[in-house]
């Protein structure tokens, strides 16, 4: 029987300058969720240069405590100074656990922190499942074609969270947590972030996308990207667009890459040509009405995901599709 | 200018893995081909940019695991990497990837490294935290999803790519480890000249188990299929039959 812990478990928030994102409140509900027993402790933790309303908008929201800690070196994420700031904070609170948002700065400084706790650090989490041997996190390996669940073996463990997979946690209706503001100071880094800077503006024509048909890897060449195009152009109010490597290659603009750093789309239809399925870029497309992929793979991961899975090599299955489309609409090809 | 490059032989996407229900780890079968991890081959790359623009830049090529890791060693040197280093592992076990960035550092302070760079992630593992782990066991600066790097007498100052289409200018002080994003440049294809010297000059290998071990953090479970999100039809037949049937299915649900 699992002796309840009474360690907290912590919640880091992730914001963009005052504005709380998503991904906090499915942290929280994370929390519930590996939480052992009703006395262990869920807290959140925020670090910014101007804290305080934030804060207080989660404890009034959820209930949980808050600890706020401003410091102007928090003005822009840092690496360097988020480890520093959050290893005093949680030297203090001595966690069991540690959850994080698998973001571009939450898994930029997770696991530097855990080296610093002497933690084990699980990054991409999608799920959870209690065992006989304690509790278990569940990621994605090969491409998302398998699960593996791994177990911590320490006192302290680090977690990131795929944004996405749970959902976020229900407003409280009763008393507001305690919002605690905590000073802290911090020395000078061996790094500082200087600046941000937009380099992409999104396309709007993805963003309102009725219908997408998007290539992967599995395109295979440059020249194949005609097929995708064409089958597009064949699908009424239909945009093309694709994963990160087809961008690389610049088969593709950089606004119409879909993923954790593209953009997020969910058109009614989603066809997916090539593309394999790991999460970086499913994330960007998961809520689709309807998803069609075809991949020569009988094993992708996108056919998890998918309501149509067509295991059929693209540059044979793309041409027969346009072919009996257009026979459909009885026009004589040019 | 001395550079360490962190590269990792991972099995190719196509590959299929068999699992044996309740089993702790995969193992791909016999004949699953291997490849350098994508994100491995931007960071040589990168390390080999700068080699280019700084001649008397020396760049050391990591590598761990079993003897079969020797190819993408062999592969880094000829793009352009000088000295080749193998941490020997007896099989592809899962490592705790605290084990494997407690090697490399182990590694890295037998050497006055002023850049390490390692790609993002692993397309096998799927972390992103050797990079991290291995800076913080260096007490080295580190910012990961690098997208651009210019190097400066002291320092070195780089993009990181972020959400929303934005990116972040950091300076980090030398030492420093960067985790390198794909898309900055396309990696080039091995030299001849480059492979030939490659194949004639011996790597360093070091058996990991003469390695000290930190101590297992975590520890592989289970592995298991994972569940259908959304349970989607197989369509069935000739490449013929597969187009109409998802004609007649685009037309019923009013797509075309």
């Amino acid at each position: 029987m699992m002796k309840c812990e009474p360690h907290p478990i912590v919640v880091i928030v992730e914001h963009d300058n005052g504005k709380i994102r998503p991904v906090t409140y499915e942290l929280l509900t994370f929390a519930a969720n590996i939480r052992q027993c009703p006395a262990q402790r869920i807290m959140a933790v925020i670090l910014g240069d101007s804290v305080e309303q934030p804060a207080e908008k989660i404890a009034q929201a959820t209930g949980i405590p808050v600890w706020a800690a401003s410091a102007k070196e928090f003005k822009f994420y840092n690496a360097e100074v988020y480890k520093h700031a959050l290893h005093l904070l949680m030297a203090a609170l001595q966690p069991a656990y540690v959850c994080i948002a698998n973001s571009s700065c939450g898994s930029d400084f997770a696991p530097g922190l855990a080296v610093r706790l002497q933690a084990a650090c699980i990054t991409q989490v999608q799920g959870i499942r209690s065992t006989s041997d304690g509790v278990c996190f569940t990621r994605a390996i090969l491409g998302g074609k398998l699960h593996l669940e791994v177990r911590p073996l320490t006192k302290t463990t680090v977690l990131t969270l795929q944004p996405g997979m749970m959902p976020p946690a229900v407003e409280s209706d009763g008393l507001p947590g305690e919002v605690v503001l905590k000073k802290i100071h911090v020395p000078p880094q061996s790094s500082k972030t200087l600046a941000i800077n937009a380099v992409r503006s999104d396309d709007l024509a993805l963003a309102d996308a009725k219908a997408v048909v998007s290539a992967g890897r599995g395109i295979g060449d440059e020249t194949n990207m005609s097929l995708v195009h064409q089958l597009a152009d064949c699908i009424p109010h239909a945009v093309v667009c694709g994963s990160r490597p087809v961008v690389d290659l610049g088969w593709l603009p950089y606004n119409r890459q879909v993923g954790v750093t593209g953009s997020t789309v969910s058109p009614a239809l989603y066809v997916a040509c090539g593309i394999s399925g790991a999460e970086q870029h499913v994330s960007g497309m998961r809520t689709s009405g309807f998803i069609v992929s075809i991949n020569k793979d009988p094993t992708a991961a996108i056919f998890h995901l998918s309501d149509v899975c067509i295991v059929e090599d693209l540059k044979t299955f793309i041409p027969a599709v346009i072919s009996a489309i257009k026979s459909q609409k009885g026009t004589p090809e040019s | 200018m001395k550079i360490l490059v962190c590269v990792k032989q991972v099995p190719v996407p196509e590959a299929i893995y068999e699992i044996d229900p309740g089993a702790r780890w995969v193992t791909p079968g016999s004949g699953v081909e291997y490849q350098m991890n994508r994100y491995d081959e931007c960071a040589v790359e990168e390390a080999v940019r700068i080699k280019e623009a700084f001649p008397e830049t020396v760049i050391d090529v990591l590598s761990i695991g079993p003897s079969r890791a020797d190819a993408v060693i062999r592969r880094a040197m000829g793009m352009g990497a000088d000295d080749g280093i193998h941490i020997m592992t007896r099989t592809a076990e899962f490592h705790d990837p605290f084990t494997i960035a407690y090697w490399i550092a182990a590694m890295a302070r037998r050497n006055t490294y002023d850049l390490i760079f390692t790609g993002i992630m692993s397309e096998d593992m799927m972390q992103g935290q050797i990079g991290p782990l291995t800076a913080e066991l260096l007490s080295i600066p580190c910012a990961t999803a690098v997208v651009s790097a210019a190097l400066h007498k002291n320092n070195v100052h780089v993009e990181r790519e972020i959400e929303g289409g934005y990116r972040e200018s950091v300076e980090l002080k030398l030492p420093a480890l960067l985790t390198i994003q794909s898309g900055i440049h396309t990696p080039r294809y091995p030299s001849l000249s480059n492979l030939l010297r490659a194949n004639k000059q011996p790597v360093h290998t070091i058996e990991a188990r003469t390695l000290a071990h930190p101590g297992d953090r975590q520890a592989a479970h289970q592995v298991k299929r994972p569940q259908n999100i959304r349970n989607g039809i197989f369509l069935e037949g000739t490449t013929e039959v597969k187009a109409d049937q998802l004609l007649k299915i685009l037309m019923e649900r009013s797509f075309l």
